[in-house]
């Protein structure tokens, strides 16, 4: 370990650890644009400078190497002058678009005009014009006289990504970043050169325009898109969830996310949502509250189970849920005295990996699922619901919320079907199944983003995740699910025993950068 | 705690003050019986307004009625920046912001609207504006018949009758990229 001193500051880090990650380390705050902790070094932006004791000339932090006893500065006026004019240097071509460009409010270039800059410019050339609304495939929209040529999303799609798709082309003020011949940029990671690009260069296709990001609160949680369990931050206001970030975590997915995980805002936002229960047959039935109908649900199975007998009933469950909610669920089966088959949507890619962090398994808690059922002791092969169905009086599904990665979702309406009723637990709401042809109960759940609980992903890591917003008020957990159909009843006594819980997100004073 | 004053003596003498004031009134109701308003140029009598048919028209500073300005061709100028809607303090402004087909534009409102019953008329949209979109005007009515008239869109905003086909922004994008900026 090394000691340094960081603006009068004592730190220890590790032998050759950069100066920036020292400032990092302190919490202190340092500009930095091509610096990015998941990428190599560049040094190319010039505005991370530092003083330090005994060396005549500045020196950039993310470039120079942490000496024994080394005393570092960043407020010194020398230092405050350098970066002023290295802004000034970046600003001059840079188009004053802040009013039309999707990254402002979160743009580094701008909170650092506001701490160092605010003069006037003292530039006597004209702009330089780019091409500016560049069609960078499906998900990206390119500028690129917003770019500021930090380089961070060629070091993206070298490093991380390594499909080497984006470079930087021609000289001098004429720089300017794209793809050979226009090519779509277009790789599962694209979205993280938009969270990467400290400006409104590369702007993501599906979030352009829809939010202003200052209205946005954000809180982390772990998403539910496949098992690898990415640790992210979701975007949300009032009306809905907009977008989803990668958070770091080292343990799981370092700095990046994939875009497929980016679409949670699909299924979980209240257009695709079922927003209350429906009993009903081939289209035509009736909306419930979704408490009253789990109970009658739960009342009905046990005067089925208790007149036919326990072979007329099966749960089915997917592993979309919670441990918490498996196994309120799953017990309830064994008092039930009931079958459970464990519904795998695509059983010949679960155990793909793409290297990096994409999983075919695109349940966040499978190996949770398999887990409380060993727990529990129930679980009995699928061939064997496929065989029996049609004997069945009623069958009991845990839906999934992520329907997109449910292909089979019909084929399975169809199986199901075959019963004389199936009852679904499912957040988002599907035609097929009000269409199906036999009698069918539907229950809305939460996804997600409303309820508490733990994921346990792919290698059995337990990660929490938190109730951040109510978007479907009548929709039930699965646990709440299960304790109405067993017959209790769900006591709010309005106890917020998390901390997190006890503010209102709305009402802090958190409102983001400006 | 709230303090009980008694009143004082003198302000029990409120016949007075009483005389005074009907004094006043009927003064002035003689004065505009005797001399009618506009037959010369010094006329005692009280200007009055033979309102609805005859308004009184503030200067161009007043802050009333929003207009939302327009560029040269006539479309809106306004670039769905939401500095406006952000600095409101009635939170009165909505606006649905669009990617525009136009490369130049880029983006635009699909729809921006004012509930004019929240607004305070404060003119912060006005200060917040980058580009000249969005001006307070002279017009000072705001009656209407039903709730939906009023929460204006930019129907109303840009292009009502009184603006005469819409009023044409200060800030044009052409002549700034001309100048270089």
């Amino acid at each position: 370990m090394l000691k340094c001193k960081i603006n009068g500051q004592d730190v220890e880090v590790a032998e050759g650890s950069s100066i920036i990650e020292a400032f990092k380390a302190t919490g202190q705050d340092i500009a930095h644009y091509c610096w990015h902790p998941g990428l190599s070094v560049a040094g190319v932006c010039r505005l991370c400078m530092v003083e330090i004791e005994g060396n005549p000339r500045l020196q950039i932090a993310c470039n120079t190497q942490v000496q024994e006893g080394m005393v570092i500065n960043n407020n010194s006026d020398k230092i405050k002058d350098a970066v002023k004019w290295g802004l000034d240097f970046h600003l001059i071509n840079h188009p004053l678009d802040c009013p039309i460009c999707a990254q402002a409010g979160e743009c580094q270039l701008q909170i650092q005009y506001m701490k160092f800059g605010q003069y006037d410019p003292e530039m006597a050339e004209r702009k330089v014009k780019k091409r500016k609304v560049v069609d960078l495939g499906p998900k990206i929209v390119l500028d690129t006289e917003r770019c500021i040529l930090c380089s961070r999303c060629v070091r993206f799609t070298d490093e991380v990504s390594k499909t080497n798709e984006l470079g930087i082309f021609n000289r001098g003020d004429h720089s300017e970043i794209g793809t050979v011949d226009d090519r779509p940029l277009d790789n599962p990671y694209s979205v993280n050169t938009v969270d990467i690009c400290p400006v409104g260069a590369l702007t993501s296709r599906e979030f352009r325009f829809q939010q202003r990001v200052w209205y946005l609160k954000n809180e982390t949680t772990v998403c539910n898109g496949c098992s690898t369990g990415c640790s992210t931050k979701v975007y949300f206001n009032e009306e809905g969830m907009w977008r989803v970030k990668p958070d770091h975590n080292d343990d799981v997915n370092g700095y990046w996310m994939c875009d497929e995980g980016r679409g949670t805002p699909r299924f979980v936002n209240k257009d695709s949502r079922l927003l209350s229960a429906w009993n009903g047959q081939k289209d035509e039935g009736q909306d419930l509250e979704a408490g009253a109908a789990a109970k009658a649900v739960g009342q009905t199975l046990k005067k089925v189970v208790a007149e036919q007998g326990s072979d007329k009933v099966a749960f089915v469950v997917t592993g979309q849920y919670t441990d918490q909610e498996n196994r309120a669920f799953l017990s309830l089966a064994k008092d039930l005295g009931v079958k459970v088959y464990h519904w795998v949507n695509n059983p010949e890619k679960m155990d793909e990996f793409d290297g990096l962090l994409i999983r075919g398994d695109k349940n966040p808690n499978t190996y949770g699922l398999k887990e409380a059922m060993k727990e529990v002791g129930v679980g009995s092969p699928w061939s064997e619901l496929e065989s029996s169905v049609s004997d069945l009086e009623y069958v009991v599904v845990a839906g999934p919320e992520n329907h997109f990665a449910y292909s089979d979702l019909t084929d399975k309406v169809d199986l199901f079907s075959k019963a004389n009723h199936q009852v679904w637990f499912v957040a988002g709401d599907h035609d097929v199944l009000r269409a199906a042809s036999n009698k069918v109960s539907l229950i809305p759940t939460k996804t997600y983003v409303e309820k508490d609980g733990t994921y346990k992903n792919f290698e059995g890591r337990e990660q929490r995740i938190r109730r951040v917003m109510t978007l479907v008020p009548g929709a039930l957990s699965l646990t709440e699910a299960s304790k109405l159909m067993s017959g209790q009843e769900l006591l709010v006594d309005g106890n917020v025993s998390e901390s997190y819980r006890k503010t209102n997100f709305f009402s802090s004073n958190e409102r983001g950068y400006l | 705690m709230s303090l009980v004053k008694k009143p004082s003596f003198k302000a029990s003498w409120y016949l007075i003050g009483i005389f005074k004031g009907m004094g006043i009134t009927f003064s002035n109701m003689i004065r505009n019986l005797v001399k009618k308003a506009g037959n010369d140029k010094i006329s005692l009598a009280m200007k009055t307004y033979n309102y609805p048919e005859e308004k009184y028209e503030y200067g161009p500073r007043f802050k009333g009625n929003h207009v939302l300005t327009v560029k040269k061709d006539g479309s809106i100028r306004c670039t769905a920046c939401m500095l406006c809607a952000t600095n409101c303090p009635a939170q009165c402004i909505k606006i649905t912001a669009a990617e525009s087909d136009d490369n130049t534009v880029e983006k635009y409102p699909i729809s921006y609207e004012i509930d004019i019953l929240r607004c305070v008329f404060c003119g912060y949209c006005e200060e917040a504006c980058p580009v000249d979109a969005i001006r307070m005007g002279p017009e000072w009515q705001t009656a209407a018949l039903n709730g939906s008239d009023f929460s204006y869109d930019i129907k109303h905003l840009a292009y009502r009758a009184q603006l005469k086909g819409g009023i044409v922004s200060r800030v044009d994008e052409e002549e700034r990229h001309k100048a270089g900026i």
